[in-house]
């Protein structure tokens, strides 16, 4: 008997590899089912009780997305909004794309009547050879010295950033050397009524 | 059981929602290294955010002052002030108005510019943001304009259909101005009428183009 092929066992794989028929009728049921199941526009009540009634999520996966979520959270910064509201910003080197990038953090809440108005990128440039670190901080990035380091061009050239504002009035300054504030040569002035001095001011438009 | 879980994973997710949005607020808090500060930010903060305005102004408006290094009482004086013109805004910006448009808002009545302005201002635009217009009054009052006539003429500049370019650019024309010595009101009226000549008139505006679409 030839052990690598065996008759039976071949008779037996090839009557099993072929289908039996067909019942027409349950196909045409099912088919129909299918198709008004698709029908249906899904109705998202339902669709969370379906989600809280099926039996799949262990307590492990509830944990892991709970933690999943801490996670996302703490790494989306800005949700809880800036004063600027929904304001990213971050430094840019025009021409040396491999210049240090803060990470866009602001995360938009919806405003109270969903009319979002997209912020516009306005490079600033501030002169401070001296500096070893220079930031900006306004109501754009709700004054967070975190927020937009900007980043020297060349070995002693100019300090650069690229902010993120809305169309609108906007006050900022530069804080040199985490102790310094400097406002904009380059900018109009307004007085401060809170804390006394002048604000440079950026007057944004639309884009 | 399942349910159960269920349960629990959205109870897990809201509450690590609620704790990163704390968490990164008490981040933005530690900026503030004087203790008594931050203590007494977070005491104004508490209390404003529970009477309806957002903590994100707020907290920058104080981390404005720690970056100019004011007083614990400055800071907190200057949050207070920005509570209650925000409740102004509100007020003036009727009935449903953006945080963009109340910040500009609280701004500019922090800068003098009246409440009937603003009101004007909505009531010229009720369907879309004035946040933009707002901040044009704002700087132009800041510059010494009198209210009334910087508002007259945003207004006028508003009725003619003038882009949001065309008012930032009056706004830094009657800054240049002045800074070379023209009289505020002098300046205004001759930068406005440049504008005004270039747009057509109220009429033909509101017959060739109707207003904006409804607020939604």
């Amino acid at each position: 008997m030839d052990l690598e092929r065996d008759e039976t066992i071949e008779r037996a794989a090839q009557a099993l590899a072929v289908l039996p028929p067909s019942d027409a009728h349950a196909v045409a049921r099912v088919m129909a089912a299918v198709r008004a199941h698709a029908a249906r526009r899904p109705n998202r009540v339902a669709l969370v009780v379906e989600w809280l009634r099926q039996p799949s999520l262990s307590v492990a996966t509830a944990g892991a997305l709970a933690a999943a979520a801490l996670v996302l959270g703490f790494f989306s910064r800005g949700a809880f909004r800036n004063a600027g509201s929904d304001q990213s910003a971050r430094a840019t080197l025009e021409g040396q794309p491999t210049g240090e990038f803060a990470i866009p953090t602001g995360t938009a809440r919806p405003a109270s009547n969903s009319q979002e108005v997209r912020a516009v990128p306005v490079p600033l440039v501030f002169e401070a050879r001296t500096a070893s670190r220079v930031v900006v901080v306004g109501d754009f990035n709700g004054w967070d010295e975190t927020q937009t380091p900007m980043v020297r061009y060349g070995t002693d050239g100019p300090w650069t950033a690229t902010v993120f504002a809305k169309p609108g009035r906007h006050v900022y300054a530069f804080l040199v050397d985490g102790s310094t504030l400097v406002a904009d040569p380059r900018a109009p002035r307004a007085k401060d009524l809170d804390y006394g001095g002048d604000a440079s001011v950026l007057m944004v438009t639309p884009p | 059981m399942s349910v159960f879980r269920r349960f629990a994973a959205a109870a897990a997710l809201s509450v690590a929602v609620a704790h990163t949005a704390r968490a990164q607020q008490d981040a933005r808090l530690t900026l503030i290294r004087d203790d008594a500060t931050r203590e007494a930010v977070r005491q104004q903060l508490g209390g404003a955010v529970s009477r309806g305005v957002p903590a994100g102004p707020l907290l920058a408006k104080a981390l404005e002052g720690v970056a100019k290094r004011a007083s614990a009482s400055s800071i907190k004086a200057a949050m207070a002030r920005l509570e209650e013109n925000w409740h102004r805004a509100a007020k003036a910006l009727a009935p449903n108005p953006t945080d963009d448009e109340l910040s500009a808002g609280a701004d500019a009545l922090q800068q003098k510019v009246p409440e009937s302005a603003l009101r004007s201002l909505r009531k010229m635009a009720p369907g879309r943001s004035v946040a933009l217009e707002i901040g044009v009054l704002t700087q132009l009052v800041g510059r010494n304009v009198a209210p009334d006539q910087a508002s007259k003429m945003v207004l006028d500049l508003m009725a003619r259909k003038a882009t949001g370019t065309q008012l930032t650019a009056l706004s830094s024309a009657v800054q240049e101005d002045v800074e070379a010595g023209l009289a505020p009101a002098m300046a205004l009226d001759l930068r406005g009428r440049g504008i005004m000549s270039l747009l057509p008139p109220p009429s033909a505006v509101s017959t060739l183009n109707p207003r904006s679409t409804p607020r939604p």
